[in-house]
Parts: structure tokens; sequence; C-alpha cells
């Protein structure tokens, strides 16, 4: 019968429906609770279409078309229609959709991807998809100061999972097994990029840029790589071997460096534009410290901060006496107290002239500080130095905090009289840092820079640009002295500027805002939400005792082992929603432009009752009761019913259960509209990253079901399948939907194998295949081809079944070439 | 209509069960042909135009009469006269078997008379009838379709075909041995005897998939120079000199031909772990430094030289499979696919009927080994869960293998719900625990093969099938020892 949808003439089947005729006519209508011709009992109303001559939207599941009919599938009024009962089915939706870890932490990494990883023994697939936003998990895995653990919900039970340790531990984990990650660099673009400064925010934006296939070239002043993370935290934090190996990872994927190239004298940013360089990043931190403003303060005993760690980086530490004094109260005044202590300084006292609360260095590190035997002396300014015969009279003056200025700061304010002396062999000013003196020299570009009060490069937060264009900055030296993960983001976010910049293109759009969440504040957080998870505290990292650590400047902080990190990782609560990147509820809202946190979500858990099943997870508190689960299970072996409806309508006192014949197939998950159904194993909640889906063939049976692999990076997440592709049509069983873990298990082989003894031992592929042909030949020689047999694989493809009996045939020379048909 | 000796999930659904003595087979489908020919319900065009030596069968079935039948196969002369007249009445039939079928000496025996069965009522040739096999694992028949046989070439070109060697002696530069090989089940004989001294296993685990695996372990230790090329160390690659890291299908491009000949893509998703490479590439490097000159780019360029040599994979090309797969045979580029086989003719021409005898089963009960003992497959499994058991929900799906036994044996046997047994056939035994249930039938023990924990293979029989080698994998005799609530020892 010939009817028209939004003008276009169709011609439909008799007794179809509207949305069936639709999609056969590619004319997508929304719906969430359609599937297999049904639909709930109290349906979602979301495909509601106008027929002319009808007052009222019809629903078009139900509605079959009729000769003539006018159809408008879209409009204002069933807009505003669709987007009324999107409002109500998402008040009542409760759930994160993205774990608090990965919304607090400034990378915005996958925190709960790459903890399920570990939990599953998958350190390198763990190592990866931390890779994807931080090129320096073996440093930010020693000195974060962990942004994601003060939000993590498992505080509400006992302590928060420890995350940062989860992340040294794949890092380390890799290094020792040699694992060579194999991340995959763009084609080339054949764009030239410069970057200033080999530090961490330098060495981040090469990789990223790198990684989209330009030609980075990374220029850096000292005569080796790694910045503040090489000549500002010390060896006892991160090791200069770790620190090696990971620059050797970043440096694998392709980024040209220059070592000992000074800023300002061995080029000028004009130069390097001369030299073709399309865009320019700088990247230089803040190298220059700050120095005291107070008589004696160039004596050669009042050492700089940052002159001072970089000897103990270089090894070329001094004689520093017995006692020594620390102005500063930030983090690198820490680091500088506590390598006085390995330097056989006994006596080591930083001096500030404000509470110690009010100290810029993490509290963390203060108390690690005090620990170790480093004395504060608070409330203290220093007035004057003078040489002595046994070494610096320092004076001091105490001071007091002033009355608080028109923004409501109080400054310390010295005391009148109240001066006091003391002496100390070495004297360091760790006063602050900043990115230049008063501007940065070498040419008419580097003079013109604009800067901030605090002589820090003024750049565009958005674009990362400086006032001049192709010329961008990042990380501390735009920001004053921040943790390393934050100038890691904010190259990253540069590189993909640049990216856009130099090849023309806009940026991908940032992260959707779209979050249902659980509660804000963990005070929001309704604590039915944790009934049945038992307390188990975090797992404490070996650390070595602080009188033994300050004998040396070895690594304090000794790594977890394998079984801690996966005892740790299972404490991880998954708040994060395995559904994220096929929740139909989230993807309508967002094409109907409807944000829950303004149009409201639920706040409190009304089902907490576990229901049981081997691998599938439920959460009702998700469920929007479009019964899709029930409608598309071939086997009737799930139920779910309402007790009642509420005012607006809505099924209330939900009831869910998974009957005796469940064949555990899993279609009602591939099917579930929300993440009220999951399946237990799907590893990571995608935040906006790309997925794959890579079509292939069933691996178990010879039915030849099709499936799809989603895929993102190189982790396998989970198969589903296309309900309209032959000869399977969406069916699957347990092992086509759920039994694909063995491709990435821990125990696939990985090398070849040669047998030594009794033992069989890791070689190369060289060696392995040249003692094969050697063997086969000398079998050959004595005893003829036939001595030979080959079975092939009826679970290898055809290519590989042909090609193996083409061996035998040819290379050996036999028919003995059969395979397990017969078995 | 399903015939089993077990009361399958199937089985409750069917509409008509038969409980079949294991074993009997061949029988019971001689005896349904014998009600068809007697109650005139077969298709007299079908068999008139379309096949030759129905003679042969009259004569042949006559003497299955329902008594005889009855007494060997167990199943009572109303509901075979009852399944007889279901099948070859009116409309679209189609028969369906497993290994059930073939796992047997008489396994060739029974896929005949099946086919006789279908020829004699005209269910064959058309969309909704035939004889289909399932196979049993994804490239089973791709497998078979290359010639990953001792008895054929690429295609099913027998050995003594000479101008098929001609054609791969030319197409492969190379002189061709044009005598027979062994196949897979006659291995392990023949390394006893030491004619086999080197052994390459590519992606099978005989150490326990094999029947009689005490033998095949054995053989294994015995032979001189093994190499395994998995992805997994299976126990057959622990037992190896050289084992070689394969890629798995996740990670390589190709195709897998399935149960209906649809031949369809795989396509890398992931890189493979480590070094492992896919098998292709292996093979390759393996045949150059052999001497034989073995060079592709890709998957896609084996393709092509198989569609250049195999008629029935003529028209194909991974262009044409892109979406969705074709059904060999394709014999040119333009063919649609073949969804159904013998629409005109059969292949030979005219069908042949070829009846077969029944022959009981080899190792039948006695009263040292008083029982029968038969396996199949746990629908979460797949044959020993290297890759199943990697998904640690499937093991909470199906966490062990137990012993089968009827009430009225387990009577007799003083056996109680969950008692641990220890199963004992001439060749091994193994030890599970048992649950009493009438799924199985009286005198008969059935056990799934998926767990390590239980290899039964341990008892099964490696008689072989005259024709085919299959082994005997589906019936043994066994006794059983009640070992009581724990595991002793």
């Amino acid at each position: 019968m010939n009817i028209t949808i939004n003008g276009y003439e169709i011609v439909a089947e008799e007794g179809i429906t509207i949305l069936e005729a639709a999609k056969r006519a590619d004319i997508h209508i929304p719906t969430l609770c359609y599937v297999n011709k049904g639909t709930s009992d109290i349906p979602c109303e979301i495909c509601v279409v106008s027929v002319d001559g009808i007052e009222t939207p019809v629903r078009s599941c139900i509605t079959p078309v009729q000769e003539g009919m006018r159809i408008t599938t879209e409009s204002k009024e069933l807009q505003a229609k669709r987007a009324e009962r999107m409002t109500l089915l998402m008040e009542t939706h409760f759930g994160d959709c993205k774990a608090p870890c990965n919304l607090t932490c400034p990378g915005q990494i996958n925190v709960q991807g790459y903890i399920a990883h570990v939990a599953k023994g998958q350190y390198e697939e763990a190592l990866r998809l931390v890779m994807e936003r931080n090129p320096f998990p073996f440093s930010v895995g020693r000195v974060c100061p962990r942004f994601c653990e003060t939000r993590c919900r498992r505080i509400l039970v006992d302590e928060p999972v420890s995350i940062n340790h989860l992340k040294r531990f794949v890092a380390d984990w890799c290094m020792a097994h040699k694992i060579e990650l194999r991340i995959p660099r763009d084609a080339s673009t054949g764009k030239k990029i410069a970057v200033i400064g080999g530090g961490p925010s330098g060495l981040t934006g090469a990789y990223y840029l790198a990684r989209k296939g330009h030609d980075v070239t990374v220029f850096e002043s000292a005569p080796k790589l790694g910045g503040m993370l090489r000549y500002g935290i010390p060896d006892y934090k991160i090791p200069q071997d770790v620190l090696d190996y990971e620059i050797s990872t970043i440096l694998r994927m392709g980024i040209n460096v220059r070592l000992s190239q000074k800023w300002g004298e061995d080029f000028t940013l004009q130069s390097l534009k001369d030299q073709g360089y399309e865009a320019i990043l700088i990247a230089t931190g803040t190298p220059v410290d700050e120095s005291l403003d107070v008589p004696g303060c160039a004596l050669p005993k009042v050492i700089l901060a940052t002159k001072f760690l970089r000897d103990m980086s270089e090894g070329k530490a001094g004689k520093y006496g017995r006692s020594a004094v620390v102005f500063g109260g930030n983090n690198v005044a820490m680091e500088v107290a506590r390598s006085l202590l390995r330097n056989e300084v006994g006596q080591v006292t930083i001096i500030y002239p404000r509470a110690q609360t009010e100290m810029s260095a993490n509290q963390r590190n203060i108390r690690v500080a005090e620990k170790e035997g480093v004395q504060f002396l608070l409330m203290a300014s220093p007035v004057n130095f003078s040489d002595t015969n046994n070494g610096i009279a320092v004076q001091l003056i105490r001071t007091k905090l002033g009355e608080p200025d028109e923004k409501g700061i109080r400054y310390p304010e010295a005391i009148p009289g109240s001066t006091v002396n003391i002496k100390a062999d070495t004297v360091i000013v760790a006063q602050g840092l900043s990115a230049c003196r008063e501007k940065f020299e070498g040419g008419e570009l580097e003079s013109t820079l604009e800067l901030t009060p605090k002589c820090n490069i003024k750049a565009n937060p958005r674009t990362s640009l400086t006032n001049h264009p192709g010329i961008y900055a990042a990380g501390d030296v735009t920001s004053g002295p921040r943790s390393v993960i934050q100038a890691v983001v904010a190259a990253r976010r540069a590189a993909e500027n640049i990216h856009a910049q130099v090849m023309g293109i806009t940026k991908t759009v940032a992260e959707s805002r779209f979050n249902f969440s659980r509660g804000k504040g963990f005070d929001d957080v309704d604590l039915r939400n944790f009934e049945g998870v038992n307390i188990k505290l975090r797992e404490k990292m070996p650390t070595r005792p602080p009188q033994i650590a300050t004998q040396d400047f070895s690594e304090i902080k000794l790594g977890f082992s394998e079984q801690m990190a996966i005892t740790e990782a299972k404490r991880c609560l998954s708040c994060g929603c395995r559904a994220f990147d096929r929740c139909d509820l989230k993807k309508l809202a967002t094409d109907f432009g409807l944000d829950p946190s303004r149009t409201g979500m639920a706040a409190q858990p009304v089902y907490t009752e576990k229901i049981a099943h081997p691998v599938i997870l439920v959460d009702l508190n998700k469920c929007i009761y479009c019964k899709r689960c029930q409608n598309s299970c071939e086997y009737n072996a799930l139920e779910i019913s309402a007790d009642d409806v509420d005012d607006k309508g809505r099924p209330v006192g939900l009831r869910f259960n998974f009957k005796e014949n469940c064949v555990n197939c899993g279609a009602c998950v591939d099917n579930c509209s929300t993440g009220a159904l999951n399946k237990k194993d799907v590893l990571v909640p995608v935040v906006n990253e790309a997925i794959r889906e890579v079509r292939s063939t069933c691996p178990y049976c010879g039915a030849g079901c099709q499936i799809i692999l989603k895929v993102k990076g190189n982790t396998l997440m989970e198969v589903t399948a296309d309900p309209d592709q032959a000869p399977n049509y969406g069916a699957l069983c347990v092992k086509g939907r759920f039994g694909h873990n063995f491709v990435q298990h821990k125990d696939r082989l990985t090398k070849p194998l040669v047998r030594r003894g009794s033992q069989l031992v890791e070689t190369s592929w060289e060696d392995a295949l040249n003692i094969v042909a050697k063997r086969f030949f000398d079998i050959k020689a004595m005893y003829g081809p036939d001595s030979i047999s080959g079975f092939s694989c009826a679970r290898a493809s055809n290519e590989e079944n042909y090609l193996m009996q083409k061996f035998m045939r040819t290379a050996i020379g036999t028919n003995n070439i059969d395979h397990c048909a017969r078995l | 209509m399903v015939v089993d000796p077990r009361r399958t999930k199937l089985a409750e659904r069917a509409d008509l069960w038969l409980r079949i003595l294991p074993g009997t087979d061949v029988a019971f489908l001689n005896g349904m042909m014998q009600v068809i020919l007697e109650e005139e319900l077969w298709d007299k065009k079908f068999v008139e135009e379309r096949t030759e030596d129905f003679d042969e069968l009259v004569r042949l079935v006559k003497k299955y009469t329902p008594e005889m039948v009855e007494k060997i196969t167990g199943i009572k002369e109303d509901q075979m006269r009852q399944a007889a007249r279901m099948y070859a009445a009116e409309g679209r039939h189609a028969a369906f078997w497993g290994m059930g079928i073939t796992h047997y000496v008489t396994g060739t025996d029974r896929v005949k008379s099946i086919a006789n069965l279908a020829m004699l009522c005209g269910k064959i040739g058309l969309e909704g009838t035939g004889c289909n096999p399932l196979r049993g694992q994804n490239n089973v028949q791709g497998a078979c379709d290359m010639g990953a046989l001792f008895n054929t070439l690429p295609g099913y070109g027998g050995l003594e075909t000479d101008d098929l060697f001609d054609k791969y002696e030319k197409h492969w530069g190379i002189k061709l041995p044009r005598r027979p090989g062994k196949p897979a089940t006659e291995v392990w004989e023949n390394v006893f005897k030491g004619h086999i001294r080197g052994l390459y296993v590519f992606g099978e685990d005989p150490a326990v998939a094999d029947a009689n695996i005490a033998h095949v372990q054995a053989a294994l230790e015995k032979v001189d120079f093994l190499v395994v090329q998995d992805i997994f160390l299976t126990d057959t690659a622990k037992m190896a000199d050289v084992v070689l890291p394969a890629a798995c299908y996740a990670e390589k491009d190709g195709t897998f031909t399935c149960t209906e000949r649809r031949v369809q893509r795989i396509r890398k998703a992931v890189e493979p772990p480590g070094e492992a490479k896919p098998d292709w590439q292996i093979i390759s490097m393996l045949s150059q430094r052999m001497g034989y000159h073995m060079h592709y780019n890709s998957a896609s360029e084996i393709f092509d030289e198989i569609c250049q040599l195999l008629p029935q994979y003529k028209g194909l090309s991974y262009e044409r499979i892109e979406k969705v797969g074709l059904q060999w045979p394709v014999p040119d580029q333009n063919h649609p696919g073949t969804a159904v086989l013998h629409r005109e003719k059969f292949t030979r021409g005219k069908g042949l009927f070829i009846p077969e005898d029944y022959i009981p089963p080899v190792e039948l009960p006695d009263e040292e080994y008083p029982l029968l003992f038969t396996t199949g497959r746990d629908i979460a499994r797949y044959n020993f869960s290297s890759m199943t058991g990697k998904t640690t929900q499937i093991d909470e799906i199906s966490p062990e293998c137990f012993a089968e036994v009827h009430p009225g044996d387990a009577q007799r046997l003083g056996l109680k719900e969950k008692n641990w047994v220890r199963l004992t056939s001439r060749r091994g035994s193994v030890q599970m625990r048992a649950i009493i249930t009438d799924k199985t039938q009286e005198g008969t023990i059935f056990c799934t093969y998926n767990h390590l924990q239980a290899l039964v293979n341990m008892l099964t029989l490696d008689a072989l099938d005259r024709l085919s080698r299959t082994p005997e994998y589906k019936l043994c005799a066994i006794k059983v020892a009640v070992l009581g609530d724990e595991l002793p020892g």
C-alpha cells in the first residue's frame, strides 16, 4: 500500500506497523522498548509519530500502515512529547555513568578500566590503557598526588582503592618482563613540529604528536631528558634507571631528540620557524629559582634548591656539614631536606613563615619528611646570613599573620624585636620556581611572549596558544609548579590542539559531561549502595623504614607484589557503568539534548537485592522497564514485572528473575536499553573513546555464527552479534557471547620454546625454526619423508589448512597429513 | 523427532523421542526403511528417476522386521512405525546428526543408511531436506575442503587421479608424493613400529583429545621429534621438543567454512600476544627453511591461490564475501553460491543405495565390564576447555562433570547421589562424582568430556571405522567402583 513518511512516498507491505515501514525505508524513528515485534506493557512512547487526520500522536510500533496514510516523524510537538517521556524515565534511572575516580583524575584516565585489567592479570593491557592518556605511568605512579583516590566510593566502605600503586605496578611489571607495548603510530603526516623542553610536559606533547604521525623534535638544554623528573625529584622517589626506561618507552614512538640545546643560545623561536617547524610547543617548565632577598644570600654556602637537586641527580654532591636549614614550604623544600639527610647532614631544619598546614607542599610529603627526621621551624623568616668560622650565622625573625587583605589573604608579618640566631653549615633556598626571570631571551619572538604576573607564559587554556600564532605552551611553564599529571594533561591537550592546527581539522569534541551519578559528594551517596560489600582494607605498600631509607638514595617504596596488586584491584567497586558505550537511554537523551543533572535523576537505590546469574549482572536501579530483555529471550527464560505504577504511570516494585531453563546465551544483555543488565566480564567502562567493531566468525562450533568483536586499542572488550546478519541473526550461545576471554588470557604462548633437557625454555623464532627445519631434514634423510606426519587444525583458517597440507606434500614430501575431522 | 539414547534438552522438546540403545542406529534405520517399504510410503518417482541399486536395498532391509529391530534397538514397533510415517510423510523433512552417528567403527555405515533413507523418501535436493551433519568445529569443513586429509588433495581430488596431480605439480612447481598417507588415528601405532619419527602437530591436543590417550601419550613420549604449534601450552605441547606460539582467530585475517559450506571471513581485531604469529606465517617461514619457497604477503593471497585450484571455491574472493559469506560450490565470479546440493542430480549422477547390515558395537558389556559408557558435550564448554576454560564464569555454569547413572544401576551399585566413582575400561580409569538420573538409560553411564579433571579418553576405544578411520569414541564397556563421599587418599 502507498503511504508517505515525511513527504516521501513509500510502498509498504500490508499489515506491518508504521515503525517497521519506516525502518525498511531507512527512516529512523527513535524507540526504547520495541524489540522482536514486542513492546513493554508500559510502553516508552518515544516512537510516537503524527498521522494526518488523527489529532494526537500515535505509537508507530503498534499502529498498522493504512492506504494513503500521511505520517510525520519529526516535529516540535513530537520532540516535546518524546522529551517529556524521556525525562520521566530518566527521573527513575539511578547509577553512575562514569566512576568518580575517572571524573576526578585531571588526565581522565580510565581508572576503572585498567584496574579491571589488573584484577584479571592483564598488566600489559592495563598499561596500554594508561598510556592512552598518560605516557608517564612509572613517574606518575610514584609521585602522583592521587586526586582520584580522594573521591573513591570505597571510602564509604573502608579505604579508597590504592589506584596509583596499581598504576605503578603495571608499569614496573611490564618493565621487569621486558614487554614491548607496540602502540601503533599513525601514518606519517610529514609535518615538522618542535618541542622545547624534555621534561614531563615536553615529552608528553612529543609522544602524542608522534603517535599522530608527526615528525617531532625535542630540544632539551640539559645533557639528559627528564626535566624535573630527573633533576628535581630525587632517586629515592624515582630511580634514574626507572626514569631512563620510561623515557625510552616514550621515545620508541619515534621522536627526534637534540640534547644540550639552550633556547636563546643554540636556537630561537625564529630559527625553528625558519627550519620549517610548523608548530612549536614550549614546555620548559619552571627552571628559575626565586632567590631570597636577604643580605648574604650570595654566600657560597647558600645554595639554590634547583642547583642542589641537580647536583644530587648528577652525583655531584658536595660536603654539606652536620646541620642545614632549608627555606621554603613547597614540595621542592621537602625533597631538599630529605636529600640532605641522605648526605649525612644530621640536623635538617625547614624554616617557614607560616603554619605547617599552610605549606604548599603535599601534606603527605610533609609527613614523610617529618618521619625521616626533618625538623620544622615555623613562623620565622630570614633576615641575614653571614659567614663565620664554623658555618653560617642565620639571623631569623619571628612572624605572625597580619590582618586579611581585600582578598582575605593573611600575610606573615615580622614581630619586631623577636630575632633569633641560629647556625648552620649549609643554607638552601627553596622559595619557589618560575618560568623565566622577567622575560624570555633570544630574540623578538621570545621577548614579546606574553607573561603572567608570576613570570609564566600566558597561554589560552582552551587552545594552548601563546600570543604568537603557531607557538604553543603547556605545563609548568604556563601554570607554575604543579603535579606531573597536570603537566601531562596540559601537554596532551596542547598536542591535540597542535594536531588540529597543522592538519587543518577541527579538534575532536571534548568529552560529554553527560553523567548520571549516585551522588556527587560523599554525603549525597546512600549507604545502601554498598550493602553486601565486605570490609577489606587496602594493601599496604611495602616501604623501607625511615631510619634505613635515609641511609641512601635507593627507592623507599618497593612496589606491590603481583598478588597484592590483584587483591587490591579486586577491591574496586566498579562504579562506572559497563554499558557506557551501548546505553540507549544515554544516546537518546544526548540526541534530545537532555541533561540529567538538570532534568533530574534518582537519588537513591530502590533495589538492593542481588539477582544471581553466572554470567549476567542485574541492577534494577538502572531499569527503565522497556522489557526488551524478556521480549528478546528466545527461550522464555526470564520474567520482569511491576507491582504497580506511580502517579506518573511509571512502574514501581520491579520483579525480575531468570528461570531454570536459561541457557546463559546473553541475548537479554545485548538487548538491554541501559546498564540494568550487564555481562559480568565486560572489561572497560569506556569513556568516549573510539571503539572498533570488527566482524568475524565465531571460533567454536561449525554453525558459522557471525559475531562482532568490540575492540578498544588492543583490548577485546566483548562479543555481540548483528540481528540483521545471516546465518544466526543475532543469536549466539553462551560460548559465542562469553567464551572469548582466552584471546587475551595470560597463559597464551608468547615466545617460541625449545626443549633443553626436561625443560622447555624460551628462544627466538630464528632458533626455533632452524631447529625444526634441521630435525625434519635429518629425519627425512635418514628414514624418508613418510616418517614425518602432520596434524592440521580444524580450528584454524582455510588459508592455514591449505598451507599446512601444502607444506607436508611439498616441503616434507608426504601425504601423512590429516586433522581431527575424524576425531 | 529425536533419536537419542539419552534424554537431552532437545529430546525433551521433541514431538517424538525414541530412546535407542547406544550403538544400534543402523538396525533402527534399516527398520525404518523396512516399514516404509512395507507400508508403501517411499517416493517411487524419486527412486525411479534419481537412484540405482534399489533392489539391493530392498533385499537387505526386508529382514529388519519390527520385532528384530526392537530386540536390537529397544525401540517399540509402534514408535518405529510412527517415526517412519512422520519422516516419509509429504513435506520437506531434513535429517541432522552429530558425533553420536559418526564416532563408531560403523560410523560410515550409519551415514550411508541415513542417505539411503533420505533417497528412499525423496528427502534430498530441496530446501529444508537433505542429510545434514552438524560439524563440531568451526572449520572442520574447511580443513577437509583444503585437503588437510591423508587421502585427498584440496577440493576432494583422490590420490589416484593423475591429472589432478599433474595440475598441482605444475602449480606448486614440485614433484608430489602419490603414495597414500596415514590417517591421524593410525599415527600412534606407526610411532611404536618406528615408521613415524617426526610429528608436526598444529592446533590439536591429541594427548587429551584422542581415544585411548594412555596409548597416545606413550607414543608422544616415544616419537623422536615433536613440534607443536598452538595458542596455549597444551598437554601435547608440554611433551614437545619445539613449541611455536600462534595467533588466534581474533588476531589474523582468513576464512572459515561452516557446516552449511558457507565460506565466511575472520578479521584481525587485536595484536597477537608477545611474539606469537599467524599460523600461515609460521608455516611459510618453516617451508622457506626447508627449502621449498613459500611466500605470501597476506591471507588474501593464499585465498586467491585456493580459488585458483579448488573448483568449489573458483568464484570466491574476499571481496565477494565481505558482507555475507557464500556457500560452495561457487563455480564462477557471478555465481550466487549453492545453498542446496544434489538438486537435479548427484555428484556421481544417480544416487547409489549402499545398504549396510547392522554390526554390533565393538566392545559389549560382559561380566568383568558390565556397563556401557558414552560421552557428550556440555553446551557451556568446548572440547577440553582450553578456550572456554579461560572465562571464569563458565566454571560457575559448569563446574565439574558427573557420571550420570540410572537409578536402577545406582541401586545395584549401592551408589548415593554425588558419590565419587571410579570408571574403568580395559584401557584406563578416571574418577569423578556421580549423579543419579534417568536422563541416561539403565546399563549406560554417560559423562561429558569437557573437563580436564576427568580425562574420559583414558577409557575410550581406539578401534577404527574401516573407511573413515574414525575411532569408536562413543561406546565402550566399563566397570564402576563406588568410592564414597570423599575421594580416598
